[in-house]
């Protein structure tokens, strides 16, 4: 077993791994049985938006339109979900003695936190691959194909995408939603390194991402300032892909501000991984 | 000349203002069965923190098996298992695959391997059990399974018997000494049980407040100017009366025998003085313990 398959091995052996995994199942078939149900007064909904100047006849319901619709669930509800194990890698070690037992054993404490990020970035990955199939999945199931119509944000107007462009695109914003959510992962990971407690990175980061999309948000000029420095501001990177035509340019300077955050807590977390004194 | 395998030079570690350790210059040779003496604050936790990293050392070096452990960290570790305090293991895992796991990180640990090190501790049968439902005994014994699993040339045991009952302090006892005797492995054992060092160590070390108070052989440390005395008499009424009527004579305690404390070289004249006035001596033993020892060089410790 390498150490990446070690760490992985213990995080997919806990029951909090699940929680995450459970809680999506459970939204997803939720929402889209809901949506099932009452689709002729969520398709009206849906097309409100978007109506002002089109006239929409005929079902615009279909499995794209869902994950697009579910994408923006990335808000808060699945960053608590990655958080609940990120702000748990190394803390619940610290706190349960067991960080004691690992870092006697030969492996450098660099291998060691690079093992336990990759198992948490291996998370984040399969969490959203989760949620994308199963929306996706169940989404074909109940409301079948069809293109893509939404309304996109900035520039603010309809959007029509084939559903030969809608498939790749959505996947892609899928794969987009991974990197974002590794961020809030990242962050919950470093504070993670920094207690003795699972509490204290979980709130601590669901605070940060809650106080960021706020700010964020909010209309004030005084604000626009600071927004480009906030990581919230690029985490709808899974937008982009959905627009049309789609703004690579921007989709790179998301991506790498991403990047960028990821490096930065990564980066702070293993240097104080690497020189604490375990006292506990 | 015995090859020492682990030796601390300076070795200290200060907290804010206060030095938890002190210039602390440890050796440990091969097969050793070390005591690490001390009452509880004195800085033996501490001291093993530094030997396995887990604490950088505010000043000072170890050196494992000759080589420094940060710098050969890898090398050096491969050849050590310490168990730090509570034996802490992954509760949601079973005791198998928590061996799996934590031998995997020294080297390819092979199934039969495991099961062998959980023969040996007594615990082959609740394998596949998860540790959660574990007594804090069976957690030590799982703690030395592993150290016999790694195979390794040093095990490192901070207060392994502590929060166990009789029965499982002789247990791990017996582990020890199995992993010594039988697997040739120098053992470094930190305890503030004097009769667990005692009964084990060969060599040993006290701290206190942070410096080494003294090391060397049990044995040689115990041999000394010893001052305490048992003596078996009879009656044994009378002869504390006369033991009391001398100034230079103090009583301990009498209990089926007489324990006295006497300056040096006195030993004869006791013995005499109760000879002389019709005193059957049965017996007259020279009693210095570790704890006698142990009490005198650490000025009597409170939490002995």
């Amino acid at each position: 077993m390498t150490l990446i398959g070690i760490e992985t091995f213990k995080t997919f052996r806990r029951w909090r791994t699940y929680l995450g995994f459970l809680a999506v199942l459970g939204a997803v078939i939720l929402l889209e049985v809901i949506v099932k149900l009452n689709l002729a007064h969520f398709s009206q909904a849906y097309a409100r938006g978007l109506s002002n100047e089109f006239v929409v006849s005929g079902n615009i319901i279909n499995a794209w339109a869902i994950a697009a619709f579910t994408l923006n669930s990335l808000y808060i509800h699945v960053p608590f979900l990655i958080t609940l194990v990120a702000g748990d890698m190394v803390s619940a070690e610290a706190a349960s003695g067991t960080l004691r037992l690992l870092l006697i054993r030969p492996p450098s404490r660099s291998r060691i936190i690079v093992a336990k990020y990759s198992a948490m970035m291996i998370y984040t990955g399969l969490l959203i691959i989760f949620l994308a199939a199963l929306c996706i999945g169940l989404g074909l199931l109940l409301f079948g194909t069809g293109d893509l119509i939404r309304f996109q944000v900035m520039p603010p107007q309809m959007v029509i995408l084939p559903q030969s462009i809608a498939v790749p695109r959505t996947l892609l914003a899928f794969l987009f939603a991974i990197l974002a959510m590794s961020v809030v992962g990242s962050l919950a990971f470093l504070f993670s390194t920094m207690v003795d407690n699972s509490i204290g990175p979980i709130i601590g980061a669901m605070a940060i991402v809650i106080v960021f999309t706020i700010v964020g948000t909010l209309p004030f000029e005084s604000l626009e300032a600071i927004r480009p420095y906030l990581f919230t501001t690029y985490m709808d990177i899974w937008q982009l892909p959905l627009d049309n035509p789609v703004n690579w340019l921007e989709v790179l300077k998301y991506a790498l501000a991403l990047i960028g955050h990821d490096a930065l807590f990564f980066g702070a977390a293993f240097f104080i991984f690497v020189r604490k004194d375990i006292k506990s | 000349m015995p090859e020492t395998i682990l030796r601390t030079e300076g070795l200290s570690k200060k907290f804010g203002q206060r030095w938890a350790v002190k210039d602390v210059n440890l050796e440990v040779n091969k097969g050793d069965i070390f005591g690490f003496l001390g009452p509880n604050g004195a800085g033996k936790s501490t001291t093993i923190r530094m030997i396995l990293t887990l604490l950088t050392p505010t000043s000072g070096s170890v050196r494992i098996f000759g080589k420094d452990v940060r710098r050969d960290r890898h090398e050096v570790l491969s050849r050590v298992c310490g168990i730090v305090e509570k034996p802490d293991f992954y509760i949601y895992l079973s005791a198998y695959r928590n061996l799996e796991v934590l031998g995997n990180l020294s080297r390819k640990i092979a199934k039969d391997e495991i099961v062998s090190a959980l023969e040996i501790v007594g615990l082959a049968s609740r394998a596949n059990d998860k540790v959660k439902t574990f007594s804090h005994g069976m957690k030590q014994r799982l703690g030395i399974a592993q150290a016999i699993l790694t195979k390794p040339d040093l095990v490192i045991m901070d207060e392994p018997t502590s929060g166990l009952d009789p029965q499982g302090m002789k247990e791990v006892r017996d582990l020890v000494l199995t992993l010594s005797r039988d697997h040739g492995t120098t053992i470094f054992l930190s305890s503030h049980l004097l009769t667990e060092v005692h009964s084990v160590a060969n060599r040993m070390a006290v701290l206190n407040h942070g410096e080494l108070i003294v090391q060397g052989k049990v044995s040689d440390l115990l041999k000394g100017d010893s001052s305490y005395y048992s003596i078996n008499v009879s009656p044994q009424d009378r002869a504390v009366e006369i033991l009391k009527a001398q100034p230079w004579i103090e009583i301990v305690s009498v209990a089926n025998e007489i324990d006295i404390h006497i300056d040096s070289g006195r030993a004869a004249e006791v013995n005499r003085l109760l000879v002389v006035n019709d005193i059957e001596v049965s017996s007259f033993t020279a009693k210095r313990t570790l704890e006698d020892y142990f009490l005198k060089i650490t000025e009597g410790a409170s939490d002995l």
